[in-house]
């Protein structure tokens, strides 16, 4: 049974606390304890992955936090197929990143070590138990703590001005999201009686009361819908939570803070701003997809922001110098493709995207900070090269990792873009063209996506090197190799745990992924997903040429030929010994694109305009709502003030008022008791 | 013949106001004291009188209880007013009065 699973977010808890008191009596700071609970949760993971496969998916109440009954606001943990192998991708990611803070953060002797490794424990912890909620409530929890640990661990050098910012901004943008969240949160409570994501004995979960609502089994009377019709109610809500899933998965307009919080450590950019966090905001829509499938319009919209930010995102990574930026922009984009395949009703598509770019981007993010390492901290690409002969063991994973991101067969993003982008396309032609718009998008961010990719590794390592540190890089240990070394297998070969194309000629090659998720309990499972966008959003699949089987290969070899296309245009620019600039000849375009259209500009000037109604929000706050809470104290202040004056200090007053006190006391009880006449 | 009851009763009632008159309206330590051993074997009378009435002996045993705890207290409170006396000049328990506000 599962009752070892809340161990799995509580080892990493443990690891927090045992950081924060005793990490500086540490051999390693606390690193050692991080390590041992993140593989310790990494096993237990794995187990439940195993005992999932031959048996049940499980949900258990822990107990009840709250609420009055008919309103029972229930903490508890669902293990089923989707978050077990969360779980799994997780804790993995956790255990090589720690490892890799050995070498990154212990072996450059940084200092405040135990803040950092009890920072990376508490965000362990709370992403793992946010892939373990069971209903929107504890999602909302510890979807908060993930973002205030990003606060933490991206000012971690609080001392200079740019990392205190940027993390500033990361809570700031992400808050404003969840905020959206928050209020669709109140409103799923209030509109459902419940926000579970599975039904209990007494209970159904949200998503199949809605279900129940729209196919007219139930009566829109259960629910409580403000007047509205359940399905323009049910879609504002849907907005609403998706308000917060794109503050966090950094989607237009709200992806700003992503860029900037690459101030923060890189291993901590790995964990948390590419393979983990920013994916929170992609898991939880999975989590609702019973709810999201019923929406249309959300869907659409859900598509076109992703298709969109895939694009945007990727052209401003066409012209940044800093390493770190370039990968930046990457995961803003790729979580766009991510979006793009919820929107398309490509659940299973979706969430493999998730993983694979889960352990690509990890690597990338490791091997970005193995060169940040090796050169110093000097992260302009323009001071590196020739740094292939140097260090060979990250420039071969990195390649790995890069091609995997590039779509290039047979590595593992190939597989899942190529799936993100035929569920785009056969929906958009099952009569869709708002889907058709979104995988035009998706497919010309393929060849961005190539190009700067290997932009980036040309200049990072082939050529000569550019700088006096590029000539004689600082070597790394073992600790960062490891890391890199099991990353760059999984890179290469993670795209068979989901052969679709494959299957679809071979049916004897499994599409484990794929299975797995369609085996899940009741209504939780892709199949009855699949079903509901076809019956309330008509999702249906159609064919370019020559049936289904056609579609896949002309899909595939699309978005293949267009990712060879951006590496070889990469290469023929930048392949050289001495590259030069070609993006000043983009002129002004080049401007825009560095500063990334200007996003930051305009918010900065968005904020500037509603400072005012900031000023009288916070009156507000200090005037009334604290003035309500200052002056129901200060009543006891003064009646306290006054009544201290009953203590004398003459002990024969005391003696008077309990003498009275006693006679007043026996008169009353005198009379009241008859014994009096 | 006995005397009735309700003599006792009343005699207890008089002594317990004698003793809380006497707290009420004096200021010196020893007074009070002896006041409040007043009240005390008030007490002790209305004990042995009921005693008596009902014709158990728990009561007498409570009063012989009461003159010892009396005695403990007497000790404690001798040993207060050493102290006031020492600490204030004099036994007059309203101008000790710094415990307060």
């Amino acid at each position: 049974m599962y009752e070892y699973v809340p161990a799995v977010p509580l080892l990493p808890l443990v690891a927090f606390v045992v950081a924060l008191v005793a990490g500086r009596y540490m051999p390693k700071r606390g690193a050692l304890a991080g390590v041992l609970a993140a593989a310790g949760s990494l096993v237990l993971s794995v187990a439940a992955v195993v005992e999932l496969a031959g048996g049940q998916a499980h949900a258990e109440t822990l107990f009840t936090w709250a609420g009055v009954p008919g309103l029972e606001l229930t903490v508890g943990y669902l293990v089923d197929p989707l978050s077990a192998a969360m779980l799994v991708v997780v804790s993995l990611v956790a255990v090589l990143v720690h490892v890799f803070s050995l070498g990154y953060m212990n072996d450059e002797g940084e200092t405040g070590l135990p803040r950092y490794y009890a920072g990376l424990g508490l965000f362990t912890f709370s992403m793992l138990s946010f892939v373990l909620a069971d209903s929107l409530l504890v999602a909302f929890v510890f979807f908060e703590l993930v973002g205030l640990c990003s606060y933490l661990l991206v000012g971690f050098h609080f001392r200079e001005e740019a990392p205190s910012s940027a993390a500033k901004k990361a809570f700031l943008v992400t808050r404003f999201g969840d905020y959206f969240f928050l209020v669709g949160l109140v409103g799923v409570v209030v509109t459902f009686g419940t926000s579970a994501f599975v039904g209990d004995g007494g209970s159904e979960a949200f998503p199949v009361l809605a279900e129940a609502v729209l196919a007219g089994e139930l009566s829109a009377d259960a629910v409580t819908t403000f007047g509205f019709a359940p399905e323009t109610w049910f879609a504002v809500l849907g907005l609403l939570v998706l308000g917060g899933v794109i503050g966090k998965s950094a989607q237009f307009p709200l992806h700003t803070w992503l860029p900037d919080a690459m101030e923060g450590p890189t291993p901590v950019s790995a964990l948390i701003h590419a393979a983990t966090m920013v994916a929170a905001g992609v898991y939880l829509v999975a989590r609702t997809y019973g709810f999201y499938a019923l929406l249309p319009e959300v869907l659409a919209v859900m598509a076109f922001v992703g298709g969109f930010t895939a694009l945007f995102a990727g052209t401003v990574g066409l012209v940044k110098d800093d390493l770190k930026q370039v990968l930046a922009y990457s995961t803003i984009s790729q979580y766009g493709y991510m979006m793009l395949a919820l929107g398309a009703g490509g659940y299973v598509a979706g969430f493999f995207h998730l993983t694979t770019h889960a352990v690509f981007k990890t690597l990338l993010f490791l091997g970005a900070g193995s060169v940040t390492v090796a050169m110093h901290h000097e992260e302009d690409m323009w001071e590196m090269g020739g740094l292939r002969e140097r260090m060979p063991v990250t420039y071969y994973t990195f390649l790995a990792g890069s091609l995997a991101l590039a779509g290039i067969f047979p590595f593992a993003g190939f597989w899942s873009k190529d799936e993100v982008l035929f569920e785009a396309l056969v929906h958009g032609l099952g009569g869709n063209p708002l889907l058709l718009g979104a995988y035009v998008m998706g497919l010309l961010a393929v060849p961005v996506t190539a190009f700067y990719t290997f932009r980036m590794v040309l200049l990072t390592f082939h050529g000569e090197p550019r700088s006096a540190t590029a000539e004689d890089p600082e070597p790394v240990r073992w600790n960062v190799k490891g890391p890199l070394v099991v990353l760059g297998v999984l890179a290469t070969v993670a795209g068979v745990v989901n052969l679709v194309p494959v299957h679809e000629f071979v049916p004897a090659v499994p599409e484990v992924l794929h299975d797995w998720l369609f085996h899940g309990p009741e209504g939780l499972d892709g199949e009855h997903y699949e079903e509901l966008t076809r019956r309330f959003a008509g999702y249906t699949a159609g064919t370019l040429v020559a049936g289904e089987a056609g579609t896949v290969l002309v899909s595939a070899g699309v978005s293949l030929a267009l990712g060879l296309a951006g590496v070889v245009g990469a290469y023929r620019l930048y392949g050289v010994a001495r590259p030069t600039e070609h993006t000043d000849r983009l002129g002004a375009v080049e401007t825009v694109l560095y500063d990334g259209y200007y996003q930051d500009e305009y918010q900065v000037w968005l904020a500037d305009r509603t400072a005012d109604l900031a000023k009288v929000a916070n009156r507000f706050d200090q005037g009334v709502v604290d003035g309500v809470v200052d002056g129901v104290s200060s009543v006891g202040l003064l009646s306290g003030r006054r009544l201290r004056r009953v203590q004398t200090g003459v002990v024969t007053s005391y003696a008077l008022a309990i003498a009275v006190g006693l006679t007043v006391v026996l008169v009353v009880v005198g009379l009241v008791g008859g014994w009096l006449p | 013949m006995a005397v009735p009851t309700s003599y006792y009763v009343v005699l207890s009632a008089a002594m317990f106001c004698a003793g809380l008159f006497g707290i009420l309206t004096r200021s010196n330590a020893l007074t009070f004291l002896m006041s409040v051993e007043l009240m005390l074997n008030a007490a002790n009378v209305n004990f042995v009188a009921f005693s008596f009435h009902h014709g158990n002996l728990t009561g007498q045993t409570f009063a012989l209880f009461a003159m010892a705890l009396a005695a403990a207290e007497v000790a404690i409170g001798i040993g207060i007013i050493v102290t006031l006396y020492r600490n204030f000049g004099g036994t007059d328990v309203t101008i000790a009065r710094e415990m307060r506000w």
